[in-house]
């Protein structure tokens, strides 16, 4: 499910199979280094939530990603996440980032990290089969989490 | 307190605006889309979507083939990549939808070790036959869609999704 309104009332309805919410985590970075950088990862990452979404459709519920400076505090950002999303009663609470930053936050936080690809010079093809691939791997991971 | 009370005349003026809004805005939709119809609609069977995938690669065991085209949304046109499950049986060609009828999650051909020869959904556990025919006890409660498919010089096009005739 996407975060709208249609959707929402699905997710009302059928709170008991959509137990998990879905958060990227968008690391925006305005210097001259990190800017093309920042832009290409956080390409990659919300393409990857948008296929992920698009597998566990009818499990999950994409939210808009969290955009943060590198100043931000991220334990701060994810207790607030943790406890508004509390709220709505979701069972698991994922967060999808390329940024290595919340890597170091531990595994029980539910953070997936995945490394990103530069999607920028390749076709539509290209960009589906690496996403994919990508995609393949999460399964597992997600089915193990869900399974515990 | 007075004051707080909406007066007949007033009560009646807000409502008829706000039915006046929805009632134009009715007419207008059609209108509008009567008007920009013609330029968007499709040419004659633009509805099958020619496929990398050749009709004799085809074999008895399903395998994903996707399949992209432009979807125009208002003004906004995108490229939307579809898959289905494609296999032969006997001479005949069977797509599938991937679409989980329960709540929409996408199925995988034997992707749960426990359950051969069948399509599994990982969201609840949901399956399905070869055919599409769900599995009674699991949460999908109708088979998975099929779609039309055709030959186009030897590859395979795939057309709109309608219901499963197979079970
Ligand atoms: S969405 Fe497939 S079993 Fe629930």
């Amino acid at each position: 499910m996407h975060w709208n309104g249609k959707d929402s009332t699905v997710y009302q309805a059928q709170k008991e199979f959509i137990d998990t919410a879905v958060i990227p985590l968008i690391q925006i970075d305005g210097s001259d280094e990190g800017f093309q950088f920042a832009a290409s990862a956080a390409d990659f990452t919300l393409s990857l939530a948008n296929v992920i979404e698009n597998q566990f459709k009818g499990r999950i519920v994409l939210f808009p990603s969290f955009s943060y400076t590198k100043s931000q505090d991220k334990q701060l950002v994810f207790k607030d996440w943790q406890e508004e999303l509390n709220k709505a009663s979701f069972k698991h609470i994922f967060y999808v980032t390329s940024d290595r930053e919340w890597s170091t936050m531990g595994e029980e936080q539910n953070i997936i990290w995945i490394p990103s690809v530069p999607l920028d010079s390749m076709d539509q093809k290209m960009r589906n089969s690496v996403l994919e691939d990508q995609l393949r791997q999460l399964i597992p991971i997600f089915a193990k989490k869900w399974a515990n | 307190m007075s004051n707080n009370k909406v007066s007949r005349r007033q009560f009646l003026s807000y409502t008829l605006t706000g039915v006046g809004g929805f009632m134009a805005a009715g007419m207008l939709m059609p209108m509008v889309r009567f008007a920009v119809d013609p330029v968007l609609q499709k040419k004659e069977g633009g509805d099958f979507v020619l496929t990398e995938k050749k009709i004799a690669d085809i074999t008895e065991v399903p395998e994903r083939v996707d399949f992209t085209f432009e979807q125009v949304d208002a003004w906004y046109k995108s490229d939307i990549t579809n898959s289905a499950w494609v296999y032969k049986e006997g001479d005949e060609i069977i797509a599938l939808s991937p679409v989980c009828k329960h709540l929409g999650c996408t199925v995988n051909w034997e992707a749960d070790p426990a359950h051969k020869n069948q399509f599994f959904c990982p969201c609840h556990a949901g399956r399905y036959e070869k055919n599409g025919k769900n599995v009674p006890k699991t949460p999908p409660l109708g088979p998975l869609d099929q779609y039309e498919v055709r030959e186009n010089d030897g590859f395979l096009e795939i057309g709109k999704a309608i219901p499963n005739t197979l079970v």
